[in-house]
């Protein structure tokens, strides 16, 4: 459990992460607006086929930046092109629970431990071929203050509205 | 209850594995061929099963406004940065700065849109958020 030579994390990936988790509040809020219009399974398709396209535009602009990177890559499993299957079906799971006595905010708070329970599994055991990184003490006091406030917002949010 | 209680885990749970499959894949390509990989086979997912229960474009699909599809793109980006971030600072650093910048960033959003449920509950969160965040950056 204890390992000081984790080391701490970069402020530029600090930053990077936190402006992705601006993005995704904007992605939910966009999905949401399309599962308003039609339903949830329509906004989760709608989103992946357009993104799809993006995908494929950003990587045409990008591939002329980039620079001819030598040395051997070792290829990728099969499974490791099926993260998308995952994906699926968590759209499929959270349309059902916010329908369910959970609601959002039920669903929301469930969702964050059963997140957080896998991440502390797969850094521990370095799961998927990703590398194993023990956690500080440290690391889990900050965990605890990020789902406490976490828990805080959503709970408040959803008995407001 | 105890069914719903057990699919919005197991929910949590996808999260972290799509993250961490894709996190794989981009070793081996890159962030950016890892989303276009994740976005392609949920797509191909999502039509399938669609066609199979019916419901892919519901009446009225096509009224909702322009700027909600890009969500889809938003997508590719979020999905492209935590491939890259999984790889650089682990799983739980990503999840746990993730969902701090998604926690915090909707309490901006509730203010900017003056529907703040509970302002005292609210900044409370923010700073709780903050302090954990504060920790993974102490030597």
């Amino acid at each position: 459990m204890t390992d000081v030579k984790v080391p701490s994390v970069n402020p530029l990936h600090l930053l990077a992460a936190f402006g992705s988790g601006g993005l995704l509040t904007l992605m939910v809020d966009f999905n949401g607006v399309l599962a308003f219009h039609g339903n949830a399974l329509f906004s989760s398709w709608a989103a992946h086929g357009i993104g799809m396209v993006a995908a494929l535009v950003f990587l045409a602009v990008l591939f002329r930046f980039r620079a001819k990177g030598g040395g051997e890559v070792v290829r990728a499993p099969l499974w490791a092109y099926l993260g998308g299957v995952s994906g699926a079906a968590t759209v499929m799971l959270t349309s059902t629970t916010v329908n369910s006595p959970l609601a959002l905010s039920g669903t929301l708070a469930l969702g964050l431990a059963g997140q957080m329970v896998f991440s502390l599994a797969a850094d521990r055991w370095g799961l998927f071929g990703l590398p194993v990184r023990l956690s500080r003490p440290r690391d889990f006091a900050a965990l605890a203050l990020v789902l406490a406030g976490s828990l805080l917002i959503i709970m408040f949010r959803d008995g407001a509205t | 209850m105890i069914l719903s209680i057990i699919l919005a885990a197991i929910a949590g749970v996808l999260v972290g594995l799509s993250r961490q499959i894709n996190g794989r894949l981009s070793l081996s390509t890159s962030p950016l061929i890892a989303s276009f990989w994740n976005h392609i086979v949920g797509f191909v997912v999502l039509t399938v099963l669609g066609l199979a229960l019916g419901g892919l474009m519901p009446a009225g699909a096509w009224d909702a406004p322009g700027y909600a599809y890009l969500g889809g793109v938003l997508g590719v980006i979020f999905v492209a940065s935590g491939s890259w971030l999984i790889a650089r600072i682990g799983a739980v650093n990503t999840a746990l700065l993730v969902i701090g910048g998604q926690m915090v960033s909707g309490v901006v959003l509730d203010l900017l849109r003056d529907s703040s449920p509970s302002f005292w509950a609210s900044a409370l969160g923010v700073a709780l958020i903050l302090g954990g965040v504060a920790l993974t950056q102490k030597r």
